[in-house]
């Protein structure tokens, strides 16, 4: 349900402005006709699959769930059991947590990147599609890779690379000190990437005789770096940042494959919490609280991003 | 933005509408559902992944064989979920084969009927505790009994032999062999690669809940205390309780003693550590007999008795019932199948028929499972299952309570150097109250 809020679908205004303006009259009505043709598989499955399930999940919110009984309309009381509860607070705090640290890893860390990998040669370009691949492979496979990476014991592999240097053996997943910064490394791995080429992009656009009448001027690499590149990476940086921040706010496939939540809780997230109200312990109406919360602070975000993006921009 | 778009745009956007309005609004309301003869086939639903349903397909072959009757049926391995698909249209499957445990939920969710035991042909050869434990809150019976089963104790024969240990009968002495599993290479190949026994610690769907509540109840403790007249209480912070959780705990925090990243392990990542030959003991259902003859060898492992805890050797059983669903409207069919599932050839078939048993201990008296599967491990089973065995309460919701004791238990033993035992259960005990009073079933 969650997923309907982050993946913009065709929208009738975003059709029309794509559209070209109308040339004659006559051949106004036809056009628009062919316009809705166009876009009616794409709204249908858009409706079906999306905004229908969106609605029945807000309408459940309110509901004590009972399919077979007949649901009783329960009002608030559902968004109450979420907000007092203690474990979604505490799942809360995690998934900020999570949250924050994946985003400004993956960013430095695709910015790195990027920086890195930025050019023409074919070296680089089989590179870039070497460090692409986290991105393209499921996030479960991810999960167990990254478990057995993270084996606790002394002959584990990371384990034993930290050994090399006089660290560890460290417990990973398995310590509750270590188990949220395990995922958090797992998450930045494999968004970064990702992040990585969103960046590249933004790098082609700048000007290069902007970098050269720098060097004329005696700038140095930090300056260049501060004073050209980032401010043209404006754009792109709020691109990676909003979907960053929505896609670590639903965070759960990660977490699930590689605690499940444990140990002790220290790395419940919001949506594993949300999966084992709804599915574990059938408590529909709860979890489609917690899931319409989501929603809305989700939106929040991606509103409040744009604004303060746009206000910059405007300066 | 012309006039003519915005008409068509709000057709359209009427058009939606509507048709949103059209697709929820059939599962809005609260009628009553029907329970009428369609004319189809009965049909059967059941846990079950490929390799039972290749079993359930067999099994129901030979009824139709015999009876003439048709059955539908449909091995579902997320069956709670679907079953809530197919709850929110109102037409439920006619039977449904599930956990004996999943009673409580399904008659709070009003997905069952009653089930008149004097008309189940057989009914003597079931055993009246086990009648029992398909009772539901209002002490009327609401399933049948088919399937039962014991958790028990396996361990790698070949390890315990090279190191001149005997046969563990009490929790030290399990936990003596763990630890030289763990220190003495019983493999011999040089390494401290090997761990003493696999246990499912992850709190998911409450698994270390699940594992945990043999070795509570050998000490005496329990997570609930049976107040009679369908009412219950938190008892998990009793002493005894806590001296069952303080072994369990040391267990965790002994290095070696249980296998790495044991907090976080569900059964599907803890069980290839034994398959493997990485532990050396494990608690667990028969099912994985043939799963670890297979990658390990049927001379290799031992199968015994459970070790006993400070008071008896008691382990958890668990099983599988019929029930009759609400929307079900073929008594006649119904009540053959039930009575062929039951009887002494459906049983049989349930444990032969296919590549996994589906009936693991039969509930027919006449049945003896060592004798069908003509392997003395089943005896041990069923002598478990006789005579120290104990269930899950099943006329309550108990799903909420075993991931409750999970994430309760999780915390304890993830936290070694503190004395949390005590204040961990007591947690628990609020926390089991509290489901219970949303049960309706606190004392």
């Amino acid at each position: 349900m969650t997923s309907a809020a982050t993946k913009p679908a065709v929208t009738p205004v975003q059709a029309k402005r794509s559209s070209p303006p109308p040339r004659r009259r006559k051949g106004n009505r036809a056009h628009l006709l062919a316009v809705w043709v166009f876009l009616l598989p794409a709204a249908v499955l858009a409706l079906y699959f999306k905004f229908i399930p969106m609605v029945e999940g807000i309408r459940l919110s309110l509901f004590k769930v009972q399919p077979f009984l007949g649901d009783v309309f329960v009002g608030f009381d559902n968004y109450v059991s979420v907000l007092t509860d203690a474990r979604f607070m505490d799942a809360l705090g995690h998934t900020v947590i999570l949250g924050v640290t994946q985003t400004m890893g993956a960013l430095v860390v695709g910015f790195v990147l990027a920086l890195l990998l930025e050019g023409q040669a074919k070296s680089l370009w089989f590179l870039r599609t070497a460090i692409f691949l986290p991105v393209v492979t499921a996030l479960a496979v991810v999960g167990e890779i990254w478990r057995i990476l993270y084996f606790p014991t002394a002959d584990g592999p990371l384990n034993t690379i930290l050994s090399w240097v006089g660290l560890g053996p460290l417990q990973f997943l398995n310590g509750t000190d270590t188990a949220l910064w395990s995922i958090a490394v797992v998450g930045i791995w494999s968004g970064a990437p990702y992040n990585m080429v969103i960046i590249l992009a933004g790098l082609a656009g700048i000007d290069r005789a902007l970098y050269e009448s720098a060097g004329v001027d005696g700038a140095t690499v930090w300056q260049r770096l501060r004073y050209i590149t980032l401010p043209a990476l404006r754009p792109a940086i709020v691109i990676v940042l909003t979907l960053a921040a929505i896609r670590s706010l639903r965070s759960f496939t990660e977490v699930y494959v590689l605690t499940g939540g444990g140990p002790a809780g220290s790395t419940e997230v919001w949506m594993t919490r949300m999966y084992s109200l709804g599915f574990q312990r059938n408590d529909i109406g709860v979890a489609s609280a917690a899931a319409v919360l989501l929603l809305v602070v989700t939106l929040l975000l991606t509103v409040g991003t744009q604004l303060v993006a746009r206000r910059k921009a405007e300066r | 933005m012309d006039s003519k778009f915005k008409s068509y745009s709000r057709a359209t956007l009427a058009m939606a509408v509507a048709s949103a309005a059209m697709l929820t609004g059939c599962s809005a309301g609260s009628s009553t559902p029907a329970a009428t003869d369609d004319g189809q086939p009965i049909e059967v639903w059941a846990r079950a992944g490929t390799d039972a349903a290749t079993t359930y397909a067999a099994m129901f072959k030979e009824f139709t064989a015999k009876t003439g009757v048709e059955v539908n049926f449909q091995g579902v391995p997320d069956l709670d979920q679907q079953l809530q698909t197919r709850a929110a249209s109102k037409k439920l499957p006619d039977i449904v084969i599930n956990d004996s445990a999943a009673l409580g939920n399904y008659t709070a969710q009003g997905y069952l009927v009653e089930v008149d035991k004097s008309t189940v042909e057989g009914n003597d050869k079931i055993a009246d505790s086990l009648w029992d434990e398909a009772k539901g809150l209002d002490g009327a019976t609401y399933g049948v009994p088919f399937s039962r089963q014991t958790m028990v104790t396996m361990i790698r024969k070949d390890w315990r032999e090279k190191l001149g240990l005997p046969v563990p009968e009490t929790q030290e002495d399990l936990e003596k062999l763990a630890t030289a599993f763990a220190t003495q290479d019983p493999d011999g190949n040089g390494q401290a690669d090997t761990y003493g026994m696999t246990v499912p610690g992850s709190t998911e769907r409450g698994y270390l809940g699940w594992w945990a509540s043999s070795y509570l109840w050998q000490n005496g403790g329990a997570y609930l205390k049976d107040e009679g007249e369908g009412k219950f209480a938190a008892n998990a912070s009793s002493t005894e309780a806590q001296e069952g959780v303080t072994w369990i705990k040391k267990q965790f925090c002994t290095p070696g003693n249980t296998q790495p990243g044991a907090l976080t392990a569900a059964t599907s990542v803890a069980s290839p550590f034994f398959q493997t030959g990485k532990t050396g003991i494990i608690l667990t259902g028969p099912y994985n007999f043939s799963s670890f003859d297979t990658s390990l060898g049927k001379d290799v492992y031992e199968v015994i008795e459970a070790p006993k805890g400070s008071v008896d050797n008691t382990v958890l059983a668990e099983g599988e019932n019929i029930y009759v669903t609400a929307s079900n409207g073929k008594p006649e069919q119904t009540k053959q199948v039930i009575d062929y599932l039951v009887s002494a050839d459906g049983q049989k078939a349930g444990m032969t028929a296919g590549k996994q048993p589906i009936v693991r201990v039969p509930v027919n008296g006449d049945v003896d499972a060592a004798a069908v599967y003509n392997d003395p491990r089943w005896a041990v089973v069923q002598d478990a299952l006789q005579d120290s065995s104990k269930a899950f309460p099943s006329a309550i919701n108990f799903v909420p309570i075993k991931q409750v004791a999970a994430e309760a238990l999780n915390k304890i033993v993830s936290d070694c150097g503190a004395d949390n035992v005590e204040s961990g259960l007591q947690a628990l005990d609020t926390a089991i109250n509290d489901e219970l009073t949303s049960q309706n079933a606190k004392s």
